[in-house]
């Protein structure tokens, strides 16, 4: 696969969210310092996961999609997804002093966790292969499976917000 | 009919029928919409949370063109007539002849209170982008990704409020039914209470009228839900 650089990677916030990740890729345990940097990095890689699903959510229920942003949107989707197990190095959950909804639950169950982090890549690239079809009931059919793998995984490994 | 000497008074007409119905249905999809919130259910949340719109505008728009214990001319008092209020029932003492028969300042502001934070939290949602699941509000994609999670914090925190002024709201009401032995509630079924007052019947406003109303306030919803 040819690498494409996404379009919205170019923002400086995000470049440094990068740089933080492949800093913590690199060195394989983290002191607190750079914890927060991590956690900080993975909530910028969350926040570009949902933005560029929404984009995608946003063209798809219209009634005249743009097709090349959606495909675009898919594929960014498919290469956030195959990289979200990286966002979760040892010892950068809840616990370690640092805010994070990540659950300790993450590293304590990592099967579960890599399958729930697999439904979504699978998801993806459904979507990018039904994106190639410019069929909109499909699309919505498919963002809603996607959308039932971000919640899954949320129900169990994201620590819910105590809104009341 | 009854004499009116009676000690209890007469029955007389309070409620219309569309005012019970809104305020039943509100409190119905209220709950609907927070189990479905809850458990996860957002298609029924968006469902509820659309008919709950419908409902508050109603409400809002009989309250100036409704049967007169409707209107919130007829009951929406200033600070002043209100503090007055409160202290006749401070001091316990009952509404004399010349009392209007509908709400009183209390459940007035009450009234104000609800309406507002339930328009706020449906137009809160209509604006809000769900991470857990994509069932965004209809109107999330003229907003930013970061804009509509703001909505949705919003949406989430101001349900806290309305959860205060429901358990208010619950409160006042056991208050009039324990301590002044009013039953407000079977009033807000049938529409009847038993009066005292001396003032002529109220003028309610004929069924099409509401029919109408309904009509045209759930078309705009369909409309603005359909917006893309
Ligand atoms: C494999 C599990 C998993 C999947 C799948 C997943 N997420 Fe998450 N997500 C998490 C965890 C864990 C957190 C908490 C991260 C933290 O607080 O450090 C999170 C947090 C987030 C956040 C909040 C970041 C912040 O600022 O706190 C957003 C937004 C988000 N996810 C969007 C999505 C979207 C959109 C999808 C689907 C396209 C998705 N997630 C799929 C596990 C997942
Ligand atoms: C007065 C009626 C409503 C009540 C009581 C209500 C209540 C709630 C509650 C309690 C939540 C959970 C908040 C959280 O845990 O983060 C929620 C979420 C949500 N509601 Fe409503 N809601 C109402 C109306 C609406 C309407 C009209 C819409 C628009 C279609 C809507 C759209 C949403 C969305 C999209 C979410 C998800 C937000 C998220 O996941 O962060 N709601 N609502």
């Amino acid at each position: 696969m040819r690498f494409r650089p996404p379009r919205r990677l170019t923002r400086p916030m995000h470049a440094l969210a990068i740089s933080a990740l492949l800093a913590v890729s690199a060195g394989a345990h983290a002191g607190t310092a750079s914890l927060q940097q991590i956690v900080h990095a993975r909530q910028e890689h969350f926040h570009m996961l949902g933005r560029t699903a929404k984009s995608l959510r946003d063209q798809i229920v219209r009634s005249h999609p743009d097709w090349t942003v959606v495909s675009d949107d898919a594929h960014r989707l498919q290469q956030l997804a195959a990289q979200l197990p990286s966002w979760f190095p040892a010892g950068s959950g809840q616990g370690h002093g640092v805010k994070t909804r990540a659950r300790a639950l993450i590293w304590r169950d990592p099967r579960a966790f890599a399958r729930a982090a697999h439904a979504l890549f699978s998801r993806a690239r459904d979507l990018s292969r039904a994106a190639a079809t410019h069929d909109r009931r499909t699309m919505l059919l498919e963002f809603r499976a996607l959308g039932h793998a971000c919640g899954s995984c949320h129900s169990r490994f994201r620590a819910h917000g105590s809104w009341w | 009919m009854r004499a009116a000497a009676s000690p209890a008074g007469v029955r007389v007409r309070v409620w219309d029928l569309p005012t019970r119905l809104a305020h039943w249905a509100i409190v119905t999809l209220f709950a609907l919409c927070w189990w479905s919130a809850e458990s996860g259910h957002m298609r029924w949340h968006l469902l509820s949370g659309y008919a709950l719109l419908g409902v508050v505008w109603f409400r809002i728009a009989w309250g100036f063109c409704g049967s007169e214990t409707s209107r919130f001319r007829n009951f929406v008092r200033g600070p002043r007539a209100t503090a007055h209020y409160v202290r006749k029932l401070l001091r316990g003492e009952r509404d004399g002849a010349a009392a209007p028969l509908g709400h009183n300042p209390l459940g007035a502001l009450s009234i104000l209170a609800m309406l507002t934070l339930l328009v706020l939290q449906t137009s809160f949602g209509m604006f809000a982008v769900d991470i857990d699941g994509y069932a965004s509000g209809p109107l999330s994609r003229w907003v930013s990704f970061h804009t509509g999670r703001v909505f949705a914090h919003l949406h989430a925190f101001n349900f806290n409020l309305l959860l205060v002024l429901v358990a208010l709201h619950l409160s006042a009401i056991t208050y009039y039914r324990v301590v002044r032995k009013e039953r407000l509630v079977p009033a807000m079924i049938h529409g009847r209470k038993d009066s005292r007052s001396m003032l002529p019947a109220p003028y309610f406003a004929p069924w099409w009228q509401a029919a109408l109303l309904a009509a045209g306030i759930f078309a705009c919803v369909a409309l603005v839900v359909h917006l893309r």
